[in-house]
Order: C-alpha cells, then structure tokens, then sequence
C-alpha cells in the first residue's frame, strides 16, 4: 500500500453530470483541476449512459417562457423546499451560457434540424422539458475537461476531507485496484457525489436496481457534514414512478408525450383524481399510485395506446436516451407501447430533491459555497440544484466560485486531523480482519430500518425508533469483513448510507408537519403548515449527534 | 447473466472494465474458465491482449448500458434476468 501526495487548486469530488460541470467552470476560470471518481468520468453516475432532458425557459416569446414565469412554477411546486433568490443565481444565471456549453462541447440540447423539441408535464404551464439525444453528453464533456487539461483520477473513492482550522484543503482517497491511497491537497473542494440511493427497501429485490446511480450513496453528504457541512431538505424520501421490474428513468418522457395513468380496473386515476391530471407533479401521482396500490386497485399501468404513429415512434427512441437499454427491457418483456399499456410500479426511496427543482443536500449559497470555507457543493449532493439542468447550472457555478477561493489563496494548508497514514490503517482494516459481517448484511439492515420507520409514512415514535436502532446497527459497522478492495468501497458506501438514514430521520423528526406528501408524510401530523414550516430544516453535525435549525422561507400558495 | 461477452468478436481491449461506473467488470487471463459466469465458449485465437473481460459482480449491475454503447467491437449484449422480466 502506497500513499501519493498530489495537489490542485480545486478538487472536485464526483465526476458526474454536475462535477464535469464544476470542473469545466474551474479550469476555464483559471484553476488546475483534479476530479476524482469512483468510475471512469465518460461513463459515471446517474445519467453516464444518456439522459434525455433539461428544464429550461427559453425566451422565444410566449408568458410562460420567461425567467418570471419559471420562478413562479418553482416556487409552486417546489412549496418552501428552495429559495428563489439561489435558483436565480445558481441556475437563472448560467442558463444560457449553459445551453450554449453543451452544444461547443459537442452534444447540443436541439434536435438535428436545430430547434428545440419542448415537451409540458409535472404541472408546468408550459413546455418546459427539453427533449433531447444525451447519450454522449458524458463522453462529451470528459473530453471536454480532459482538453481542459483537468486531471482525472479514475476508481478512486473519496474516504474524508482534509481540514485545516476549520476549513477544508483537501482529501484523502483510495483506489479501488492497487489500493494505494492519495492524499489530495486541494485550495478548494467540490463535492458533486450526487444523492443517496440504497437507502430504502427496493420493491425489485435488488439494492442495485435503482433510478439513479446505485453506486452514489451519499458519500459527499456524509463527509460534508463531518467537516461542519449543514445540509438541508434530508427529510425527503424521493420516490418516482418505473416500469415494473426495471428500475429505470422514463417518466419525463412518458407524461411528456401524454401517458395516461391507469389502474387494474381499466380506471385513469389521475384523471379522476387531480385537476392536473396525468401532467400532476410526481409526487401527486407517487401519493396517488401508493393509495391506488394500498387499496387493492393494482396492477398500475401507463398507457400510451392512444398516441399517434410519430408520437410513439419519437417516445420509443428517446426512451433509449434515458436508458440505453430500457427498449431491450420492453422488447424482452414483450411489452410494446403502442399496443400494451405498460406495467409501472414505484420505486424505491432514495435521499434526493422533493421536486425537480428543488434538491437535497449540502447547504449552498447563490455561489454553491456550503457554510464551511473551502467547501462547494453542486448537483444532487446539493440541495438547491436538482435534475439535468441544476447540475449543469450549478455546477458550472460552483466551479467558478471554487475556482475564486482558490484564486485568493497562495498555499496548500496541512490538514490537522489524525494523520493520514493512521486514517488509511484505520480505514483497510475490514480487509485484514480475520472475521466478521458481509457488508450486505448491515446494509440490508439499515433499508429495513428506513423502510419500516422512515418511509412514506412516518411517526414520531417511528423516527425515534429509526434512530435507536441505526445507533446500534452504527456500532457494527467496525465488524465488517470484506474480503477484497471492490467489497472494502462497498463496506465504505454502508456506513455513508447509514449516516444519511440517521440525517434523515433527524430531520424528519424535527419537521413537525407534511410537506409533499409522501415524500414527508407524518401521520401524526399530516397537514402542511406553512405558517410555521415553509422553508428548510437545516442539519447540523454537533459532537457526534445532528442538530437541526430551521431556515424559513417566504411562500404564499 | 446482465452483461454477456461474446469472446469470438471481443479483442480484449478491457474498455468496459475500465469504464463501468460499478466496478463489476474486471478482466481475467484469457483462456482460463470465468470464474463466475462458467463461460468458456469460443477460442481466444483472435484475441491479441492476454486478458478478456468478465462480470464479476453480477448482482451489481445498474444495466446502464455504457459497456454495450462503447465496445468498439459490439462485443456486449444486455440480457436481463428471469426475476426482472417477470416480475
């Protein structure tokens, strides 16, 4: 085992969507950039293999399609989980400049003829959803930062910051093959590991099969917060809406082209339910298809028999941009859209945004700054930039304030925890031990804890319990055996989702009230009141337990 | 198996191994049995590097579809599993 030293101005954590963005904004803001990954940066994270669609308004001369009117719909259905002012910094402002960056860096968001394909859903009041090929975005912009002359450190996971008097300078890694470790001092650090998956129970069986990225398990989250990090909007359990079996992206594009909704007895029940109907926000249609389910009335379906020939033809190929192979999962399944309404069910809980354009995560500032100096935040790790377009925008923004602080500093600080030599003994122990619990095991520990008590129905006496039980199960993660480096990374990504079920129930504990439904749904407590909660409770590491503060946010319905 | 190599197209170049955002697939010394997946069909005549990939932790496979898109062989099928499909 060796130990290399390496510096950069900015290091951003989390070659994903977001953290390509944040290094693309560094280096083109005068910074040396390292981005460190626990894949490759062409093919990492949640939308590594495609992703077809970006939020965005264009102004091309309809009411809605201005910044005004966009804010006002945020503002609608995000209900006090954001602060305009940060949307209009992190996003607003790099808007433009962000769609023209992914067509220089070779994967423009139009359509081969040049115009835009824009599609309403989610109770949008207009067509907000750019529609678009994103299969090589991620290659795209590897090849973008690497031109740059950013640095990429490939199968390399991120074990803790670094920290100097309370500031952060750096990180310590390890790499996931030859297990040597990097100590990374860095002027400033990004973290852009994006949301917390395996959190929850999967109604698939499998931990793996999820919506985003399996592997983004809240590391940055965890690591954030031992550095002072707040963090915000933790109480949210995400939940969407899938093809059975296949955990897999979509549901943009099915409302989109105008799915209808549609239980075991033939009955479109958003359409009976909502005024919005099939284009309701998702978590309408998740609270809905969960009572639909509970009452008996399954199997759900989305059926897109009624649209025409183009339209099903322009839904069946964009489907493969969002995964490349959900059209082999139909095709095996034998389910065809134009002919069969297609078996849905919801999916797994996972710790990201309440809406698409609202997030969870580190705490940022209209500069993506966390509280903590030295420390950025962008992407689904954040809690103000969510989906595609808050993690281009915002990471592009956290890029260029990152790049500033470093700018204005003219020495790499050494970090003042316990040496890195001891972090990295402390840290391989699982691997030399002679004995002791497989990482699933614990694992599947925690999502039955979360699941049971803090799921999409929750209680105080629930979330205490969550909290009892995740303590002790917390005091075994030191038995841990792994009997390789690949299964030591798992063993790692354990303890992060342990610590963000324990962020999580602490902060849906504090959050006396619901607030988008089911996402936080409290039995005892179940109307939204925004007199008191309107706005985002903030958890804070304090000794070795999270206290939580409230930041309120100003909302008239 | 979710990700099935097929070893008569396959050079080796080790492209999937290196990009899987999971870490599931590793590359073994051609000619030897695959370990996990028992699959020892075809020669490795043609292949030029020592080393051709397996899955090696099948049940972690997100079926991104990455490993498939970027083969410059078009060496990779997606096959998914009985529980997904009929479930």
């Amino acid at each position: 085992m060796k130990m290399f030293t390496m510096s950069a101005d900015v290091l951003v954590i989390g070659g994903g969507l977001s953290g390509l963005n944040a290094a693309m904004g560094a280096a083109e803001n005068g910074a040396s950039v390292m981005i460190v990954d626990k894949g490759k940066i062409e093919r990492s994270g949640s939308i590594g293999g495609g992703v077809d669609h970006f939020l965005a308004y264009l102004n091309e001369g309809e009411d809605w399609d201005t910044a005004d009117s966009f804010l006002q719909y945020v503002e609608k259905v995000g209900r006090g989980t954001a602060h305009m002012s940060i949307i209009e910094k992190t996003y607003c402002e790099e808007l433009e400049d962000s769609i023209e960056r992914m067509a220089r860096i070779g994967n423009p968001l139009t359509q081969p003829d040049g115009s835009f394909y824009r599609t309403a859903s989610m109770g949008q009041p207009g067509p907000y959803w750019i529609n678009f090929n994103g299969k090589l975005l991620k290659p795209c912009l590897g090849n973008a930062v690497r031109k740059l002359g950013c640095k990429a450190l490939a199968k390399t996971m991120i074990v803790d910051l670094l920290t100097h008097h309370g500031e952060v300078v750096g990180a310590l890694g390890f790499h996931i093959r030859t297990g040597n470790f990097y100590v990374i001092h860095a002027k400033a650090t990004i973290v852009s590991t994006g949301n917390t998956n395996r959190l929850f129970e999967n109604p698939r069986g499998n931990p793996f099969n999820t919506w985003l990225c399996p592997y983004d398990t809240g590391d940055g989250q965890v690591m954030a917060a031992a550095a002072g990090a707040k963090l915000a909007n933790m109480e949210y359990m995400r939940m969407t809406l899938l093809p059975k079996g296949f955990s897999a992206p979509g549901f943009n594009a099915l409302t989109g082209m105008g799915g209808r909704f549609m239980n075991g007895l033939g009955e479109y029940y958003m359409e009976k339910n909502h005024p919005a109907g099939n284009k309701a926000p998702r978590y309408e249609i998740v609270f809905q298809s969960l009572e639909e389910k509970r009452q008996g009335r399954g199997p759900l379906y989305i059926d897109c028999r009624h649209l025409n020939e183009e339209d099903i033809t322009h839904l069946k190929t964009t489907l493969g941009y969002d995964k490349d192979t959900l059209p082999d999962y139909l095709e095996q399944r034998h389910e065809d859209l134009a002919t069969d309404p297609v078996e849905i069910n919801i999916s797994e809980g996972m710790q990201a945004g309440p809406t698409e354009v609202t997030g969870s995560g580190v705490k940022i500032d209209g500069d993506c700054a966390s509280n903590v100096p030295g420390l950025y935040a962008c992407g689904d790790a954040a809690d103000h930039n969510r989906c595609v377009h808050g993690a281009i925008t915002g990471g592009y923004r956290s890029g260029k304030s990152a790049a500033k602080f470093a700018a204005g500093r003219n020495f790499f600080a050494d970090p003042d925890t316990v040496s890195t030599e001891e972090r990295a003994d402390e840290f391989i122990a699982p691997l030399k031990r002679g004995s002791g619990y497989p990482y699933r095991q614990l694992e599947d520990s925690v999502r039955r804890i979360m699941q049971e008590n803090v799921g999409p129905m929750r209680s105080e006496h629930g979330l205490n319990t969550a909290l009892t039980k995740l303590t002790r199960l917390e005091k075994h993660l030191d038995d841990m055996k792994v009997e390789d480096l690949h299964e030591l990374m798992r063993s790692q990504e354990t303890r992060s989702i342990l610590e963000v079920g324990k962020i999580s129930a602490t902060a849906a504990l504090y959050r006396k009230e619901s607030r988008n439904k089911p996402y936080h749904y409290r039995l005892d407590y179940p109307e939204t009141d925004d007199e008191n909660w309107c706005g985002l409770v903030a958890v804070q590491k304090s000794g070795d337990a999270y206290e939580c503060s409230f930041d309120p946010i100003k909302y008239v319905a | 198996m979710p990700v099935e190599f097929d070893y008569s197209i396959c050079e080796g170049c080790g492209e999937c191994d290196a990009l899987c955002p999971g870490d599931v697939i590793y590359m073994r010394p051609r000619g030897e049995a695959d370990p996990v997946n028992d699959n020892l069909s075809g020669t490795y005549d043609h292949i030029k590097k020592p080393k051709v990939p397996y899955l090696k932790y099948t049940e972690e496979c997100w079926h991104c579809g990455s490993c498939r898109q970027d083969c410059p062989n078009e060496a990779i099928t997606v096959v998914f599993p009985p529980d997904m499909l009929c479930m």
